[in-house]
């Protein structure tokens, strides 16, 4: 993916750069808002990632500008922690995702996926298939090797999304905010709760495991 | 060159003297103008009746008869009079009145006193029949005399009540500046650095005693917020010297290591350290901002009976993973105004606190309802519970009780349940259960659903 990257903090650029490359893509980066509003102008990008405090020009008057003109490309806002008025004010100005500072660089790449597949067209899929399970949105049924499961809502949920994103990371971060709408670490281990239960309902009968987790990263539903 | 001075207390001061000597002045005047007008109408009223009865004796008794009674007409008066009466050719035929012949009508005219000399007079002079003209004339000396002793009187009470004014005036400008300057020397205080300094608050609960207990108060109330905001700088500070000595440690072990297993457990482990530093910022943060309040005008209604029911359904096999009992009762239709996710992360932090403070196979209840004009949340468990004494106190920033100590966490909880509820216009209370805590959440005001 090509993707803009706007920051002024060095630091975090470089080192948001360098991983990003390492992931196999291509980034262009911008110091100040002025910057990052001119590139994205007069580049195509797949992704911008938009830092909300820039010298010359805030994150927020960048987004608002490039939307104003009509440039819907996917925008990950980065806020400082602490602030929730941030995350409202940036929705509203049109952002896609957002994540706080300080963030684990294994979030901002999930995310960042995420949102490079989001302009693909996604279709009122009402049947999912993937790691040999298949899912019904509409009769809530969950099969695998050809037996039904019963799952809770949450746990429905959760496999859904993993569904949906098959072969790909989804944070912990990412599900407490799809599934339980929560913007905010409540601190407690419901995702690792609910998630340890869906993984044992799906692998009854000494079944391989369907999820892969990886510490510090996220889970990810296993393609095959 | 400043025309008031400098110190509002004198000032108030000069103005009320000014404009008591103003008041003063303008009575004066008043009694003066009024008196003065009394006794010139007496004057002319005399004049005219006097003219009008001689005009007669001239109509019935001719030009002989009027200098007759001119002639004895030297009576006293109430006012001492003088009459002159001119022939046509300009002599004067009769009369006392030494004077030159004047023009007709009223007029002020000159008349020569045989003891005092050239004096004034009010006069009416009055065209007779066959060219004779006849003066009738008030001496002005009697009224002179009325004014010359009212305005004598009035200047020496005047000028007492200007002292005695004054003598006020300067009391006054004393008293304000002394009231005043106990306040003042306080603020002189504080400001020097006696922050435990206060306001002499008087009995009379005067606008200034009131003035110096809002001080006062106002002082407490900054006083106990410095000491708060001490004790958080502290705390935070011991809070962070932990988890970042820990991670300059690990740091430190990592530069010496080689063995590839244990370079990548001390990087994990440096890196949990840093999280556990941001995880106590974010919450600081967080509390700050719901305490801030700017977050209300986001606020809409919430039901309160969906956040239970949903949180119920996640949070009850945390509980029973952790081997005790979560049982959620949530009333049907109660909405409240407010921010799901903050009511959310309260409620969970409730029963994230219950569960982490009750041993295992503890009951905990979950439970929402209406009651009076509001609605209530509570967590109740049946465990230790806290003593009497701690339960306002766990509600401060970092405070945590020596029995929680081991568990982990960094006593900012309760805290910001706390500032979501008061953000919320809502209350925290911590009671006994009997056995157990019983945490509830009040909201005075339930929205209509």
């Amino acid at each position: 993916m090509r993707i803009l990257l706007a920051e002024d903090d060095d630091d975090t650029r470089q080192f948001v750069e360098r991983g990003l490359e390492e992931l196999g893509h291509n980034v262009i980066v911008a110091a100040n808002g002025e910057d990052a509003l001119h590139l994205s102008l007069t580049e195509t990008v797949d992704v911008i990632i938009l830092d909300r405090m820039m010298p010359a020009l805030d994150g927020f008057s960048v987004l608002k500008r490039l939307r104003a003109g009509g440039i819907a490309v996917p925008v990950l806002m980065l806020t400082a922690l602490g602030r929730i008025e941030d995350r409202v004010d940036g929705l509203e100005a049109g952002a896609d995702d957002y994540l706080v500072k300080p963030f684990a660089f294994s979030e901002l790449a999930a995310r960042i996926q995420a949102l490079g597949r989001r302009t693909a067209p996604t279709g009122v899929a009402t049947r999912l298939a993937a790691g040999g399970i298949e899912m019904d949105l509409l009769a809530r049924e969950v099969r695998r090797a050809g037996q039904q499961i019963q799952l809770q809502p949450r746990e429905f949920r959760l496999l859904e999304e993993l569904m949906r994103h098959a072969g790909e990371f989804v944070t912990r971060t990412m599900l407490l905010e799809r599934i339980w709408d929560f913007h905010f670490d409540p601190q407690t281990k419901i995702v690792e709760t609910h998630m340890s239960r869906l993984r044992t309902k799906l692998n009854e009968g000494n079944l391989p495991d369907a999820i892969e987790t990886v510490r510090g990263v996220g889970y990810r539903l296993r393609a095959v | 060159m400043r025309l008031l001075p400098r110190s509002a207390a004198n000032r108030i001061a000069v103005f009320a003297f000014l404009a008591y000597a103003g008041a003063m002045l303008a009575l004066g005047a008043a009694v003066f103008i009024a008196t003065h007008t009394a006794f010139s109408r007496q004057i002319d009223t005399t004049i005219e009746q006097t003219t009008n009865s001689l005009s007669g004796e001239y109509r019935d008794d001719g030009i002989r008869g009027l200098t007759e009674t001119l002639n004895q007409l030297q009576g006293p008066g109430p006012v001492s009079l003088g009459t002159a009466l001119f022939g046509p050719d300009s002599q004067r035929i009769a009369g006392n009145l030494k004077t030159s012949m004047p023009a007709e009508g009223w007029q002020r005219i000159v008349f020569l006193d045989p003891l005092e000399g050239p004096d004034p007079a009010r006069a009416k002079v009055t065209m007779l029949p066959g060219g004779y003209r006849m003066v009738v004339a008030a001496d002005l000396e009697s009224l002179e005399a009325i004014d010359r002793t009212i305005l004598g009187i009035f200047a020496a009470a005047f000028a007492s009540l200007l002292l005695i004014g004054l003598a006020g005036a300067v009391a006054l400008a004393a008293y304000l500046r002394r009231r005043l300057a106990g306040i003042e020397t306080t603020a002189a205080a504080i400001v020097a650095g006696d922050l435990r300094r206060r306001a002499i608050v008087g009995t009379a609960g005067d606008e200034f005693d009131r003035v110096a207990a809002s001080l006062n108060a106002m002082l407490d109330r900054i006083a106990g917020l410095i000491a708060n905001l001490r004790q958080v700088t502290g705390d935070l500070a011991h809070d962070l010297r932990t988890p970042l000595s820990r991670l300059r440690n690990q740091l430190e072990r990592l530069s010496g290591t080689t063995h590839d297993a244990d370079r990548e457990q001390l990087v994990e482990s440096a890196i949990a350290q840093a999280d556990n530093v941001l995880v106590l910022f974010d919450a600081i943060l967080r509390i700050s901002e719901v305490e801030e309040g700017s977050l209300k005008r986001a606020f809409g209604p919430v039901s309160l009976s969906d956040v239970v029911t949903e949180l119920g359904e996640t949070l009850v096999p945390l509980a029973e993973d952790a081997g005790q009992a979560l049982d959620v009762v949530s009333e049907p239709n109660l909405t409240v105004q407010g921010d799901r996710e903050l009511l959310a992360q309260a409620i969970i932090n409730l029963v994230e606190n219950a569960l982490r403070h009750t041993p295992p196979g503890a009951a905990i209840r979950l439970n929402t309802h209406a009651e009076a004009d509001g609605v209530a949340v509570t967590v109740q468990d049946n465990g230790h519970g806290i003593p009497g004494e701690d339960r306002m106190r766990v509600q401060e920033r970092f405070v945590r009780l020596e029995a929680s100590r081991a568990t982990p966490g960094h006593g900012l909880g309760l805290s910001l349940v706390r500032a979501i509820a008061e953000a919320h216009g809502a209350s925290l209370t911590l009671s006994d259960a009997h056995p157990g805590l019983l945490a509830e959440i009040y909201f005075p005001q339930r929205m209509p659903s």
